[in-house]
């Protein structure tokens, strides 16, 4: 220690205070730490030891504590990572399809039809599919919020049940007068229940219902013919003779899917019998596209078709001719009416929801005269007969909301403030509410307006119950706790009452008077495992149809379109039904079937008619209808009837969310929203529409045609279209079996290099497009089940969308009744596949069972494989689609990820391989079992999801399976296949079976 | 000197009696050496120069930043998509690699059929043709998805145990345009040896001197160095020369070994390469007729070379005209009806006008070189050179995403736009391209001294 040093004070010995080197040699030899202890000062002593104590405290500071909870005992049946699956149902609309959800330690992932349930039979609609999506949406994270006059305040749910008691407290003294109820079609029979004692308890509370998108014309025809709302109940399986009138029986129907199956049975021309669809429809439906014959006729029309044809199966019926009529529609009028009467029993004509009463009652007397009743039509009752129609319901609330007489509202979910006819000014009413709650979702345009939102639990967190279209009755199990605190309408309507139960000891309560027994446990673990009670459907009535309503014969309409002014059809969207699935980006970026738009809607209008109006494809025009004008992009869309519009319902949401437009935080809506056009007098169609022309244009989002087609372009695909997409009808079929085997020439093929060889399996696949009826469910189910990205509408408009799995659809014939073929396309995992060749960094190679695998970790993207695959099947993540899991609130949408199946990065191609996942795990659990792989036992998403069995997948080497079996139809034919690039996928050609008596390319 | 012969300031005749002169305005050794050597010594660097650099280079920015945008966001900043998976990127690529094909037939090629009239331009050419490569070679290592793995497209031991796939094209590509890119710049950097000792012994310098002494590689021009370098010139002239048909031959296989109706062609070897040699010697008209008026190269490069150079536009354009009649002949006498369409969508489809473009440039506009004063008239042949450029430009636009946007299945059919990061990397490209060649002129020398003294006309008396 130097003698000088002036922070000298402290010693420790003599020697350190003389400074002794000897002692210093030491002290740093021994103590190097303290050799150097010159005196600290109080500043730099202060410093330090603050300094310290600040990272001592500092170490309190911790990141939120995660707490990790490992089962101290193994839940019962459950293995982490083995999937587990339950039986459950989802309700739209009113009407339930039976589910199994695919759980992964403990949140559910896919979801795929209830084989037991009448109504799925092992298939779902895009709908249930997507609602996995909807499950892990980050803006269903909403709080239950008050909006008062103090400002937007956060609630627990035991603070809003307080003042929803202290509420009802007050006005139960007068029966809740002022009490409004507004519930969105549903057919669980607990929340009927609760209704019904709600109005027996409050009996001044009112309750309404309503959907936008409703089949209460059903209900009024069947009253109309037989005095009560019967059900109808179709079985197309016996019918030999199908007849729509502006019926989308296959996908926009009651039991949509279950008719979709019987339909494609009745396809296959195997015993050389088929059935034979006629559709008489104003807007091409995916029934249309199946019908071997179709008639465009305006929807005003139908109604004078449908008298007609009365009255001529009444008159051959009897026997008689009927009086010819200058229309030309009569020929195909006749031909329908004598193709009925010859199949007079094992027929049936059928109505669409957006057809009036009198139409359906037509149909009613119709179907009874050609003794169909009992055979392909039957009914039920209908379990709520004496309630008003919907949108009469709507009106009336609306009054009284505009009267003041309602004080508060409870809207048990559904969007009426966006949904509502325009003219009933429902958001405006709504405001005048003093207290107004709103279970959503999401924070809608409803919940904006209303004093309070209390989150809504998805249909996959909640108990309930749920009755298919044929009454059959489902149990509605929770896979997981509500992932943002949510509460179910049966917990809301449940609180109205004051009924302090548990919604399943609500449920459980239900379920034991319906099946009308002492509810056993083992009764109760039976339905909630089958997904079903069985014997539950509603029993078959036999009602008497009421003498008809004298009526003025109405000519036939001749055809023409004369006017300026069209007719306006309102049609349910297939991708976001009425707008409760906007915000749904899986739904947002399907294609329609029909006009392949995806992210948009817009007036979809005939190519005659666009061509009159001088309106162009993606040209924007003012609506003008009923004093309300919208500006909407054109579609100019083949088969449309002449003088029509179609504006799809569910768009142009103004507060749907990040994905379907949310005004608040300058998200754009999607496409328009025609409910403000829609009145309440003509919810489905009117006349009086006319159009003005703006020079401005936009750009229309499609997966197919992405740009207008020019002549010479044209004219190569009908060409192609005929030989890619094989057809022929059941007469040339019978005369030349193996016609699709012969549509192109095929050379000789002889193969470059040695070809593969194949020890072991083969997987195949086969395509009926004999059944596939083009509804997208495959597409829905393989983004579901494969993790595929979503890209957005500026990237769809630049071509790249991700989706795996796509359905072509080509139109053939004249552009005013073309007829429309779907072909789903995947990749074909082509044996001698030109993708494997060019790939300079081998990432695209052939497995021992012919699957052509894609390694992601090995692809620099080229894009190589893409350029040279005949299919174009592959997609390229051209940008990072995954950029939205960046933002931790978004964290909670890596849930919905397929665990089996690899995420993939930017600069990465990727296509589908017969979901290998699925192949995977089913060969590790026949090698465990020690026991080999039975046919069908792996089936693709896209198989599995399809509602008309188009898709059959399987090992080609095993000479009886199934795909097998298909690969040897007389059918089968290899897309391209003279290209020999040896396609695994076949397709069957699609068998059509038209009327001789109708000549001509009618369809 | 002070009166002007006019018989040798135009050497385009031709009279077979008289041999016409390869360098005029009587120069001798000294001149040509003071002549080339000057251009590299200047002590004050012109302020044209300075401003073309500053253009060239901030375009050579731009093009830089850009792919730095292109590998941190991905290739969807371009407009490639589904199904046009190779668009401007390929595009260029194939452009540039064409364009760097005239350098090294000049140099190779010509030097072995003794065509001695190469010698005033090689030197360019083969620069050039080097700076086109690499504008070349950038487009394919950024263009892939995943950028910073390009290099597994190398054949390397890797812990992976696994190989490239030596089917793919691409990776003949790979090793084509690399080989081809390691040879130009030998075979450049040889011949430019002895000059740059001449340099370096004229060097004011010492930084100079001690660079150019560099790379000199102690050149003394002893008998015996003369002796081995010309051998290795030769030698490495017989290995190049098969490489000027290999490298676009490669190129062409990247298209023609694939299953795409419109790629899917055998003429494209012979083809390719026509139109390579056509729209490299555009390009080096195009370079060489303001440079040899800029720098007073107009003894050493005279019309006579640019006039023989037209002469090779004009023989190949004809052969690349011959090549787009025969494709159609053979898409219709083939009979396969997607090879068909693939063609008459060219020529009639929505991209039409990009297929008249390519005619017109490429088949039409060459057809002026039969007249004497187009191949001889600098202005003239300027506009021929670069129209043949532009049309050649367009010819792979046509190619590639022509044939991509509609290819088997009528549903899958797309179109392509580009997007401005596509349009700013091709004006970054040239941006590149110039600031190299500008370089070039500035400090190296532009024509081969001691090449072209062994072509200076003997004294007449």
């Amino acid at each position: 220690m130097p003698q000088g040093s002036q922070n000298h004070s402290y010693w420790r010995s003599l020697a350190e205070l003389s400074g002794d080197p000897q002692f210093e040699g030491f002290l740093k030899a021994e103590f190097p730490h303290a050799a150097d202890l010159t005196g600290l000062n109080r500043r730099r002593w202060l410093q330090l030891m603050g300094a310290s104590l600040a990272l001592a405290a500092a170490t309190g500071c911790r990141w939120e504590k995660e707490e990790f909870r490992p089962f101290a005992v193994r839940p019962l049946n459950r293995l982490p990572g083995v999937p587990k699956r339950y039986a459950t149902a989802m309700d739209l609309g009113g009407m339930a399809i039976g589910l199994h959800v695919t759980s992964y330690d403990g949140r559910p992932i896919k979801v795929e039809g209830n084989p037991k349930h009448p109504h799925s039979q092992g298939a779902t609609d895009v709908f249930a599919q997507a609602s996995i999506l909807e499950l892990y949406d980050p803006e269903r994270n909403r709080p239950l919020r008050r909006q008062g006059p103090q400002g937007t305040t956060h609630h627990t749910w035991e603070e809003f049940a307080a003042f929803v008691r202290g509420l009802l407290a007050d006005i139960r003294g007068n029966g809740a007068k002022g009490l409004a109820i507004l519930s969105p079609a549903s057919s669980s029979p607990t929340l009927a229940g609760l209704r019904k004692r709600l109005t027996t308890e409050l009996p001044n509370a009112r309750w309404y219902e309503f959907e936008s998108v409703s089949y209460d014309n059903l209900r009024d025809g069947a009253r109309q013919a037989f005095g009560e709302p019967w059900r109808t109940q179709l079985d197309l399986a016996p019918a030999q003779v199908i007849v729509t009138l502006d019926a989308d029986l296959l996908s926009q129907y009651p039991a949509a899917m279950r008719h979709a199956r019987d339909f494609s049975q009745g396809r296959t021309a195997v015993a050389g019998k088929m059935n034979r669809l006629y559709a008489i429809e104003p807007c091409y439906s995916l029934t249309g596209a199946m019908a071997d014959h179709r008639l465009p006729l305006s929807s005003g029309d139908v109604a004078a078709f449908a008298a007609a044809l009365e009255e001529a199966v009444n008159a051959l019926l009897s026997g008689k001719t009927p009086a010819p009529d200058p229309s030309p529609h009569f020929p195909f009028l006749m031909a329908v009416a004598k193709d009925l009467v010859a199949h007079s029993g094992r027929c049936v004509a059928v109505a669409g929801p957006r057809q009036p009463a009198d139409v359906h009652a037509t149909l009613h007397r119709l179907n009874a005269m050609l003794g169909n009743v009992g055979k392909t039509v039957s009914y039920t009752a209908d379990p709520h007969p004496e309630r008003p129609s919907h949108v009469e319901a709507l009106r009336a609330l609306a009054q009284t909301m505009q009267t003041g007489d309602v004080q508060t509202l409870v809207v048990l979910g559904g969007n009426p403030a966006y949904d509502a006819p325009g003219d009933l000014k429902f958001a405006e009413a709504l405001k005048s509410v003093p207290t107004s709650i709103h279970l959503g979702l999401y924070e809608d345009e409803t919940s904006r307006l209303c004093t309070w939102h209390v989150p809504q639990s998805h249909w996959l967190e909640s108990w309930g119950d749920a009755r298919a279209w044929d009454g059959a009755y489902s149990i509605c199990q929770p896979l997981i706790d509500p992932l943002f605190g949510g509460h179910s309408a049966i917990e809301l309507a449940a609180l109205l009452l004051d009924e302090r139960r548990t919604p399943q000891q609500l449920v459980r309560e239900t379920f034991a008077a319906i099946a009308r027994q002492s509810e056993t446990e083992a009764a109760w673990a039976r339905t909630l495992h089958d997904g079903l009670l069985a014997g539950s459907a509603a029993p078959i009535e036999k009602p008497t149809l009421l003498p008809p309503a004298p009526r003025k014969s109405a000519p036939l309409p001749n055809g023409t379109w004369t006017g300026p002014e069209l007719e306006v059809i309102f049609s349910c969207d297939a991708s976001v039904y009425d707008g409760r699935f906007a915000n749904n980006a899986w739904l947002q970026e399907l294609p329609d079937p029909l006009t392949k738009l995806a992210w948009d809607n817009a007036l979809l209008l005939a190519p005659t008619t666009a061509e009159r109006l001088g309106v162009r494809h993606g040209g924007v025009v003012t609506v003008c209808y009923r004093q309300q004008t919208l500006d909407a992009p054109v579609f100019v869309m083949p088969g449309m009837a002449a003088g029509c519009v179609a504006l799809p319902l569910g768009y142009g949401r103004t507060s749907a969310g990040a994905v379907g437009g949310d005004l608040a935080s300058g998200v754009a809506p999607v496409g328009v929203n025609a409910n403000l056009l829609r009145h309440s007098q003509a919810v489905d169609f009117d006349g009086r529409l006319t159009l003005e022309l703006t020079d401005r244009t936009v750009e229309l989002a499609t997966t197919q045609d992405h740009h207008a087609i020019d002549t010479v372009g044209q004219n190569a695909t009908q060409q192609r279209a005929e030989v890619l997409a094989r057809q022929a009808t059941l007469e040339h079929y019978h005369a030349h079996p193996d016609f699709a085997q012969h549509m192109v020439h095929q050379p000789p093929l002889f193969s470059l290099w040695e070809e593969h060889q194949y020890q072991g399996r083969r997987w195949g696949m086969a395509i009926d497009l004999s059944r596939c009826v083009g509804c997208n469910a495959c597409m829905v189910a393989c983004q579901a089940e494969n993790n595929v990205p979503v890209v957005g509408k500026t990237q769809v408009l630049r071509g790249r969308e991700m989706h795996w799995l796509r359905v072509d659809r080509y139109f053939q014939g004249p552009p005013e009744a073309p007829g429309v073929i779907h072909q789903p396309v995947a990749c074909q995992q082509c044996e001698m596949a030109p993708c494997e060749q060019v790939c300079p960094v081998a990432a695209t190679v052939h497995s021992q069972e012919g699957l052509n695998d894609m390694v992601y970790n090995r692809c620099v993207g080229t894009r190589y494989c893409s350029n040279n695959c005949p299919y174009k099947v592959r997609r390229f993540n051209y940008l990072n689609f995954h950029k939205d899991l960046d933002d931790p609130a978004n964290e909670v949408k890596k849930m919905a990820y397929n665990p089996e199946v690899t995420v993939r990065m930017r600069g990465v191609m990727e296509k589908c391989t017969y979901c290998v996942q699925r192949i995977q795990a089913a060969k590790i659990l026949a090698k465990n079992r020690r026991r080999d792989l039975a046919d069908g036992e792996i089936r693709t998403a896209c198989q599995q999801v399809c509602p008309t069995q188009a898709i059959v997948f399987g090992d080609l080497s095993l000479p009886d399976s199934g795909v097998a079996a298909a690969h040897k139809s007389d059918r089968a034919y290899g897309m391209l296949g003279e290209m020999n690039f040896r396609p695994r996928t076949a397709y069957l050609a699609r068998i059509r079976n038209p009327n001789p008596e109708l000549e001509g390319p009618v369809a | 000197m002070s009166t002007l012969d006019l018989r040798s300031a135009d050497n385009t005749g031709n009279d077979p009696t008289r041999r016409a002169a390869l360098v005029i305005g009587h120069h001798d050794y000294a001149s040509v050496t003071q002549l080339v050597s000057q251009l590299a010594e200047r002590s004050r660097t012109p302020l044209a120069w300075y401003v073309a650099f500053a253009v060239s280079a901030a375009w050579a920015g731009l093009f830089f930043l850009l792919i730095g945008y292109l590998v941190f966001t991905g290739v969807g900043v371009w407009g490639n998509n589904r199904p046009v998976g190779w668009a401007f990127d390929i595009v260029n690529f194939v452009f540039w690699v064409g364009i760097g094909h005239a350098g090294t037939l000049i140099s190779a090629i010509l030097f072995l059929f003794r065509q001695r009239w190469r010698t005033s331009i090689n030197r360019a050419a083969e620069a050039m043709t080097v700076f086109a490569v690499i504008c070349a070679a950038v487009y394919p290592g950024v263009h892939i998805g995943r950028a910073w793995l390009a290099y597994w497209l190398a054949p390397y031991p890797n812990q992976m145990q696994i190989w490239p796939n030596f089917r793919s094209p691409l990776l003949w590509d790979v090793f084509a345009v690399s080989t081809y890119f390691t040879l130009s710049l030998l075979f450049w950097y040889l011949g430019m040896i002895p000059d740059l000792a001449t340099l370096r012994d004229r060097a004011q310098s010492r930084l100079k001197r001690f660079i150019y002494g560099v790379f000199a590689l102690g050149w003394r021009g002893s008998a015996r160095a003369w002796h081995v370098y010309e051998t290795a010139y030769l030698l490495l002239a017989a290995l190049a020369t098969p490489l000027v048909l290999s490298v676009h031959s490669v190129v062409s296989f990247d298209f023609a070994v694939s299953v795409l109706p419109g790629w899917h062609t055998t003429i494209f070897p012979p083809y390719f390469v026509a139109g390579a040699i056509f729209s490299g010697f555009a390009m080096v008209v195009t370079l060489m007729v303001p440079a040899r008026a800029w720098f007073g190269l107009k003894d050493l490069i005279t019309l006579r070379h640019l006039e023989n150079m037209n002469k090779v536009i004009l023989a190949t354009g004809c052969m690349v005209g011959y090549a787009y009649g025969i494709e159609f002949f053979i898409a219709w006498y083939g009979g396969n009806p997607y090879e068909q369409f693939a063609f008459l969508n060219r020529a009639l489809g929505p991209y039409a006008w990009a297929y008249w473009i390519m005619v017109t440039c490429n088949v039409a506009v060459p057809q002026l070189l039969w007249m004497k004063s187009w191949r001889t008239t600098p202005w003239k042949m300027m506009i021929v050179a670069i129209l043949v450029n532009v049309g050649m430009w367009f010819e792979r636009f046509v190619i590639i995403v022509i044939s991509l946007t509609r290819d088997f299945l009528p549903s899958n059919w797309g179109a392509y736009s580009p997007t401005w990061v596509d349009l700013g990397m091709f004006a970054g490209s040239f941006g590149l391209f110039f600031m190299l060649f500008l370089l070039f002129c500035r400090w190296l020398p532009m024509v081969a001294m001691a090449e072209v003294k062994t072509v200076l006309p003997h004294p007449e008396n």
